[in-house]
């Protein structure tokens, strides 16, 4: 839109007494664990859960720190457009083998960034470099725009790759490329 | 943006569809229930069902009637579609980013055919890759590979050309003329060794008239050349120029849609960037080639003449020469790329500390900041040195290299010589060519990189050009004095084909009354006043103007007789006076007085220093917000319009001047159609009526009194607002 933003949002109901509570509890974590919290399959493929008496029908698994520490805090929150966070898993200890289980399939449908582990060949060509590669999800190929910062470096040898359509590669540890592999994107680093 | 895979016969033959059964829509899904990569399977969309195919079998088919909604859901970097039934969602498959926007228009798209809507949703959205060669496509509809290409290339490149046909003319006659003399030069070579060096009647009155012909050979070629680029670079800057300036009316000509669709760099590279491309090509390729192209032709034949022999072995070293060139530019490219890369690093990376210096400062992070700066300063002075070494020594050894070919010529012609069946005045004439072949063999085999750049740019160029605005006159456009009737039909519009941001509004407005649009941030209160400016058109529906629609009205005429205060004002760089005239140039400074003492701005004026006349603007006199508003104010009532739009225009402003701007907005809208968006309700208490608008419709109309004692939801707008300021 060419103009008419930087408007605050309003709510439609307005209770000072409610804000207040709500922006005290945003400020408290809570931590899900096998005691307190119920997830269940549900049948259309997601995850259920059941604290105490709430009831959620639907639940997103988001992890916090995607790329440091994928395998803990894991934020479990409401499905909905302004989603909520209901609470924290800040180990899989913490719950059965079987929620774990259930809560790494929602991960797992969540996220998609293919893990780069063999690099056939780089063309590049106009602008663009168009990889062939063979990644842990099957072979493919993808493009990328030189110009622009489709190379993240998340560290000195971990990288990130944004393909033009906006799909995410990773190449964990780029010295466990061969030397031609590692030639080959030399350009891109 | 595909929305309609093709579909194979066996797949269809599958599909089983029934009577009345037909296809809408058919697009892949690329990622497996495991995760892994997938193809070859596909969601396809008929007006009565949804099928899952993979690999060519129907895995399921479902119903349309029976979904209560069909969700596209974007995840991280892929995204699910998602069946929704009695309230229960499943999953029914995933893909990855490539097909994320496909999916919101195939969701959309099943929604309209579950209410019975038979026209299918299309894309506008462009493609990111060439579905015929897979190759990227560069912001453009058309793949500068596949279509048109170069045969479309220089069609339209004559067509800026043929307007400077006699320079164009004048630049070929130098072009063939700098190659004649090119060629020319190792002719005279030849005469002075044989005739007059080596033959006993040589003369020195002879060697001096071989010598001034050479003298005058090399002056004629600077002369030449020098004619050949001036002209050349004329013919560009030329082009260039024509093609800015059409460019630039193009755009202006087309739809906002266009403009805001595109990220504003872009545009700006187009015209400025691409225009450009053309120019040195068209100064410094285009000069070279045809010189180039036909000296190369002259000399492989004149070698062939003169010695088929040896032209053979010379001809038989060119790939190795062609190869050599080729190698030796990918060397380079890609190292000066790298130098460039760590360049921008460092840049990038002091751009970053200079602006956030204060935060460094006072968290105490110089030390740590200077470390990293030094890093990467360091590795760009190592690649820097690194590049200069080996462009030190690479290129004189290629240019060795390149040269071997020519020791054969002298070794072989060298035995001819002796045999006496060549002359050595002829082997010194064929070494000559011979360096011009390896010379021009190297420049030709860049010729293919130059020349797809040029397609790229005239690509990215043409696909401007070739937009039909999707805003224009038609043949019957009206000019038409506006009364002030304003009329929604069942208007729908979205900003994205799949995503409604306004649906089914119906509202009419009489002359002279002012609306007051209330809802939350996003609701589709300025969408609806772009659709009043008729910035955008509708999707469905109509929009009436006195009972005519907007469509059939002429777009100049109408915007002439419309006023715009936006929250943001925007002043031309240059002075209050023209930043008010802006609307109606011929305005007498009397008009300009009496709009800018309406606006309450006029006193403000006359105490700037330089009264009307102060340079506003960016790098120009600092104006406050309330001032620059009542510009804009004084801009709108100068132009005396019939239909009056605010769009927040008193937000964010202190008190006294939202009460001088409260005063002039009052005169303003006196007896004008006026719609106005606040978000302070209050600004809003002069309205006839307010429309509350939630949820892409319109929720409530009426007074304030009407809307406060239905306690709707502008009445919790109304009290929200209310305890907020006690609370402050």
């Amino acid at each position: 839109m060419g103009y008419g933003k930087g408007f605050h949002g309003e709510e439609k109901e307005f209770d000072l007494e409610e804000m207040e509570k709500e922006t005290e509890e945003m400020l408290k974590i809570r931590y899900l664990n096998s005691d307190n919290a119920d997830f269940k399959r549900t049948e259309g493929g997601f995850v259920s859960l059941k604290i105490g008496d709430e009831n959620y029908e639907r639940v997103h698994v988001v992890r916090m720190f995607p790329f440091t520490d994928p395998e803990h805090y894991i934020s479990i929150r409401t499905p909905d457009e302004n989603s909520k966070e209901i609470g924290i898993i800040k180990d899989f200890k913490d719950v059965s083998a079987d929620t774990r289980k259930m809560l790494e399939e929602q991960m797992n449908l969540r996220y998609f960034t293919p893990i780069i582990t063999k690099i056939i060949n780089i063309k590049d060509e106009y602008g663009y470099a168009y990889f062939d590669v063979v990644t842990d999800r099957g072979a493919c190929r993808f493009t990328i725009n030189i110009g622009g910062s489709a190379v993240v470096h998340l560290s000195d040898t971990r990288i990130l790759i944004s393909d033009i359509d906006e799909n995410r590669f990773e190449i964990p540890d780029i010295m466990k490329l061969t030397v031609g592999e590692r030639k080959k994107l030399d350009l891109f680093l | 943006m595909i929305l309609k895979y093709a579909i194979s016969k066996e797949l269809r033959q599958e599909l089983g569809l029934r009577e009345n059964e037909e296809l809408y829509y058919c697009v892949p899904y690329d990622i497996d229930d495991d995760g892994s990569m997938l193809d070859d399977s596909y969601i396809v969309v008929s007006n009565f069902r949804l099928f899952i195919t993979k690999k060519g079998k129907v895995l399921e088919s479902l119903e349309l009637k029976d979904a209560g909604e069909v969700i596209a859901e974007p995840l991280i970097n892929c995204g699910t579609l998602i069946w929704k039934q009695n309230d229960t969602e499943r999953k029914l498959i995933r893909y990855s980013s490539k097909h994320l926007a496909r999916y919101a228009y195939i969701a959309r798209g099943c929604r309209l055919l579950k209410e019975g809507e038979t026209i299918p949703v299309e894309s506008d959205e462009d493609e990111k890759t060439c579905p015929r060669c897979g190759r990227a496509l560069p912001g453009t509809k058309e793949c500068p590979h596949c279509t048109h290409q170069k045969s479309g290339l220089i069609n339209s490149m004559w067509k800026y050309m043929k307007k400077y046909r006699m320079l164009l003319t004048t630049a070929i006659i130098l072009m063939l003329l700098a190659t004649a003399v090119t060629m020319l030069n190792p002719a005279l070579q030849r005469i002075l060794v044989d005739d007059i060096i080596k033959d006993e009647n040589g003369t020195m009155k002879g060697a001096m008239i071989v010598l001034l012909g050479m003298l005058a050979l090399s002056i004629g070629i600077i002369l030449i050349n020098a004619g050949k680029y001036y002209l050349c670079a004329k013919l560009g800057a030329n082009m260039a120029l024509d093609l800015r300036k059409a460019l630039y009316g193009k755009i202006q000509e087309l739809s906002l849609s266009f403009i805001n669709d595109r990220k504003p760099g872009e545009l700006m590279n187009r015209v400025i960037g691409d225009t450009n491309r053309v120019r040195d090509f068209m100064s410094e390729i285009f000069c070279d080639f045809a010189t180039i192209a036909v000296i190369f032709v002259f000399d492989v034949i004149i070698m062939l003449i003169l010695n088929w022999k040896l032209a053979l072995i010379a001809f038989a070293f060119t790939p190795v020469a062609v190869g050599i060139s080729i190698s030796f530019r990918k060397v380079i490219h890609r190292r000066f790329h790298m130098q460039w890369v760590k360049d921008d690093n460092v840049r990038s990376n002091l751009q970053d500390v200079i602006s956030g210096m204060a935060v460094v400062k006072s968290y105490g992070q110089e030390e740590a900041e200077g470390l990293r700066f030094n890093e990467k300063a360091d590795a760009y002075a190592a690649t820097q040195r690194s590049n200069e070494t080996v462009w030190a020594l690479f290129f004189p050894a290629m240019q060795f290299i390149l040269s071997i070919g020519t020791y054969f010529i002298v070794f072989f012609g060298g035995r001819s010589v002796l045999n006496l069946d060549m002359s050595a005045g002829e082997l010194i004439q064929f070494v000559s060519y011979t360096g011009m072949l390896y010379q021009y063999v190297g420049w030709l085999s860049n010729l293919p990189r130059h020349l797809m750049n040029i397609v790229t740019a005239h690509e990215r160029i043409s696909d401007v050009m070739n937009q039909t605005p999707r805003i224009a006159d038609g043949e019957e456009a009206v000019e038409h004095e506006i009364q002030g009737n304003i009329e929604f039909k069942n208007a729908s519009f979205g900003y994205k084909s799949y995503k409604p941001v306004l649906d089914g509004i119906n509202l009419k407005i009489k002359p002279g009354e002012m609306i007051g649009l209330v809802g939350a941030s996003g609701t589709g209160k300025s969408t609806m006043i772009n659709l009043i400016m008729h910035l955008y058109e509708i999707d469905n529906g109509e929009l009436l103007i006195d009972g005519i629609n907007i469509k059939d009205i002429a777009l100049e005429n109408y915007h002439s007789q419309i006023g715009v205060v936006l929250q943001e004002t925007f002043l031309f760089s240059g002075t209050i006076l023209n930043n008010i005239r802006f609307a109606k140039p011929d305005a007498t400074y009397e008009e300009i007085i009496t709009a800018a003492k309406m606006a309450n701005a006029h006193d403000f004026i006359c105490r700037t220093p330089d009264g009307y006349n102060t340079y506003v603007g960016e790098k120009g006199y600092n104006l406050s917000g309330g001032e620059r508003q009542r510009i804009a104010i004084a801009r709108a009532i100068l132009n005396n319009p019939r239909l009056l739009i605010l769009d927040e225009a008193t937000a964010s402003l202190d008190t006294e001047s939202e009460y001088l701007i409260q005063k002039a907005l009052e005169r303003l809208t006196a007896g004008r159609t006026t719609f106005a968006i606040a978000h302070r309700l209050s600004t809003l208490r002069n309205a006839d009526r307010l429309v509350v608008i939630d949820g892409h419709h319109i929720a409530e109309v009426g007074t304030h009194n009407e809307l406060m004692e239905k306690k709707g939801i502008y009445y919790g707008l109304v009290n929200a607002q209310l305890e907020m300021n006690k609370s402050a």
